[in-house]
């Protein structure tokens, strides 16, 4: 099963929300869609769920979902049935698809089992913590073998300890059960942990469709760029600062992640350490050089400000 | 401290005391045979003796509970469905089916003069059925407001009743999640499934208030019984009515006496609806 959107439009009265994207999402893989709040991430799931109806394009699905094999959308706030326990809940579906009695208790078990909840089975969502909730909502979706699962927001309703847990949860669930999953979130470390390919949506356009470590390295434009992360912009006259070999090259620029530079230290070096500030796991630098900052990340803390250095960028 | 909290709360507390706890004394008192207008020689229960001895009251009672059970039933079962029905309707229909909240002004004796005016035997409805051939003359209409089953009253108090259960249903339904129903539909319930098992569960809590206030109220108001009534078994309003003013003065007590059960009933009526309700949500969630 696999689903191609195509040339999606969307518009609230004179508003533009979407506007001509299309990307494919292959059978066992899993796509992030991700932008800022607003973009109209929420309004393409739901096009893509069917809920809402696009004024332009289609989505089309290799074999059509059916009742038997539905899409199935897990709302930000996971929109669990406040007055069944985990155990009703995650049945529901199979209820309502006249399950014999034997089949489903086996099925909802191995969900239970799966995704952690048997010591929950008998407890009402008010009592769960959300990354609870958010488990009972992928099973209770899991459980009848949706043709596609779709995420709104996954780890918006997360501690900050909880998310990359999640992702890698997401991930690990989503290979096992093989069903092809659209994810949208504006948390991006979490989306490139767990996404097979994600493309980045600014003012409801696909600015970029492309593999996680693809789309961070090469970004095609520097809106992309910026907003994946910290970016430095190397012009053509300093690649030889950069060590840059720009031959046979036609762009006038290279951008750089601050952790594709190395810093070393050089007494007459063309930069200077203009400002240091610890971040945890590594330590960012703002480097002067020429007329412009570079923002550099690495873990060595041998740099003290004003000293001399030289840039280097790792292809 | 204390003084200033009690004052506080005398425009609530002064009309409780007054005309709700003084009414509900001096009817118990009168029931008994003190404070009546005339010296009252019966014993201190004689009333309720006779009261509670006499077939006509049980069969009263029954009645009573009958037309007031089932016209609540209706009232809360019509109420619920039309506003999910209205809740489901576009936004700009559904400012349109506000109309559904013109009968809560109308008073409850104007609903039994419509009930009157629609189903009695020359009414609306038995013209209608004549003009178009249904039926040959009036006698072929059935008795439907008089046939000893309280019918008419049921009619009226669940005309009357519906919009007031739509308006406490709906006020849930305006905070009702619609995602909800969408989830429902997605997991592949049928529309009845979702209604019964997401919709209603949400909605439970105002249909049950809706019940006990309408049940109560039909159990024990005057005015529609006045025009709809039959003589037997009448209404226990009609009951106290005539005991009070149409009959030996000596007999009121007797009035009072059946006043006084119908109060402890309608607060027995309460405590154990709550209760019956609480254990089988309890029930429902063990499951």
């Amino acid at each position: 099963m696999d689903l191609t959107l195509s040339r999606i439009g969307k518009r609230f009265k004179t508003k533009t929300v979407l506007e001509d994207i299309s990307f494919d999402v292959g059978p066992r893989e899993l796509v992030s869609v991700i932008g800022p709040s607003g973009v109209g991430k929420t309004t393409l799931l739901k096009i893509i769920a069917r809920l809402d109806a696009p004024n332009a394009g289609e989505v089309v699905f290799s074999s059509p979902p059916s009742r038997k094999n539905p899409v199935i959308l897990v709302f930000q706030d996971y929109v669990l049935f406040p007055g069944m326990t985990v155990w009703n809940n995650i049945s529901f579906g199979l209820k309502s698809r006249r399950f014999k009695k034997a089949e489903m208790r086996d099925r909802v078990e191995r969900m239970l089992d799966y995704f952690r909840l048997q010591g929950q089975r008998d407890q009402y969502p008010a009592q769960l913590s959300a990354g609870q909730k958010q488990r009972v909502a992928i099973a209770r979706a899991m459980v009848i073998n949706p043709a596609v699962l779709l995420l709104d927001e996954p780890f918006a309703n997360l501690d900050r300890n909880l998310k990359m847990e999640t992702a890698r949860f997401i991930r690990k669930t989503q290979k096992e059960f093989g069903i092809p999953t659209v994810s949208v979130t504006h948390d991006l470390e979490e989306a490139f942990a767990m996404s097979d390919k994600i493309g980045i949506l600014l003012e409801g356009r696909l600015k970029q469709f492309d593999t996680p470590k693809e789309l961070y390295f090469r970004p095609n434009s520097h809106d992309t760029a910026r907003f994946l992360g910290p970016v430095n912009i190397i012009p053509r006259e300093l690649y030889p600062f950069f060590g840059v070999n720009g031959q046979g090259e036609e762009t006038e620029q290279v951008l750089a992640r601050p952790e594709s530079l190395i810093l070393e230290s050089r007494e007459n070096g063309p930069g200077w350490i203009k400002e240091i500030s610890f971040a945890g796991h590594y330590i960012a630098y703002e480097v002067s050089l020429g007329e412009r900052i570079y923002t550099v990340y690495t873990q060595r803390d041998s740099f003290r400000p004003g000293q001399r250095v030289n840039l280097k960028l790792v292809e | 401290m204390k003084t200033k909290f009690l004052l506080k709360l005398s425009p609530l507390l002064l009309p409780y005391l007054v005309l709700f706890c003084g009414g509900v004394f001096l009817t118990f008192s009168q029931s008994l045979g003190f404070l009546t207008p005339l010296p009252y020689e019966g014993g201190l229960a004689e009333a309720y003796g006779s009261i509670l001895s006499s077939p006509s009251f049980y069969s009263s009672f029954f009645f009573s509970l009958q037309v007031a059970a089932l016209s609540a039933f209706l009232a809360v079962a019509a109420g619920t469905l039309l506003a999910y029905w209205v809740w489901k309707l576009p936004a700009k229909l559904q400012t349109a089916a506000l109309i559904y909240k013109i009968p809560l002004i109308l008073p409850h004796i104007a609903v039994a003069f419509v009930v009157l005016l629609f189903w009695s035997r020359s009414g609306i409805v038995s013209s209608l059925a004549h003009s178009t051939g249904l039926i040959e003359g009036m006698q072929g209409f059935p008795n439907l407001l008089y046939s000893g089953w309280g019918l008419g009253m049921i009619l009226a108090y669940a005309l009357k009743g519906t919009p007031f259960a739509m308006l406490l249903v709906m006020a849930l339904l305006l905070r009702f999640d619609t995602r909800q129903i969408q989830t429902a539909a997605m997991l592949g319930a049928s529309r009845l499934r979702t209604f019964v098992r997401v919709v209603l569960p949400r909605v439970a809590p105002a249909m049950h208030t809706a019940f006990i206030i309408l049940f109560l109220y039909s159990f024990g108001a005057f005015d529609i019984p006045y025009i709809l009534s039959e003589s037997r078994p009448g209404m226990l309003s009609i009951n106290v009515y005539n005991l009070y003013f149409k009959r030996d003065l000596a007999r009121r007590p007797e009035a009072m006496a059946i006043l006084v059960i119908m109060f402890c009933f309608a607060v027995l009526f309460i405590f154990a609806y709550t209760r019956v309700v609480n254990r089988l949500e309890n029930v429902e969630r063990k499951i």
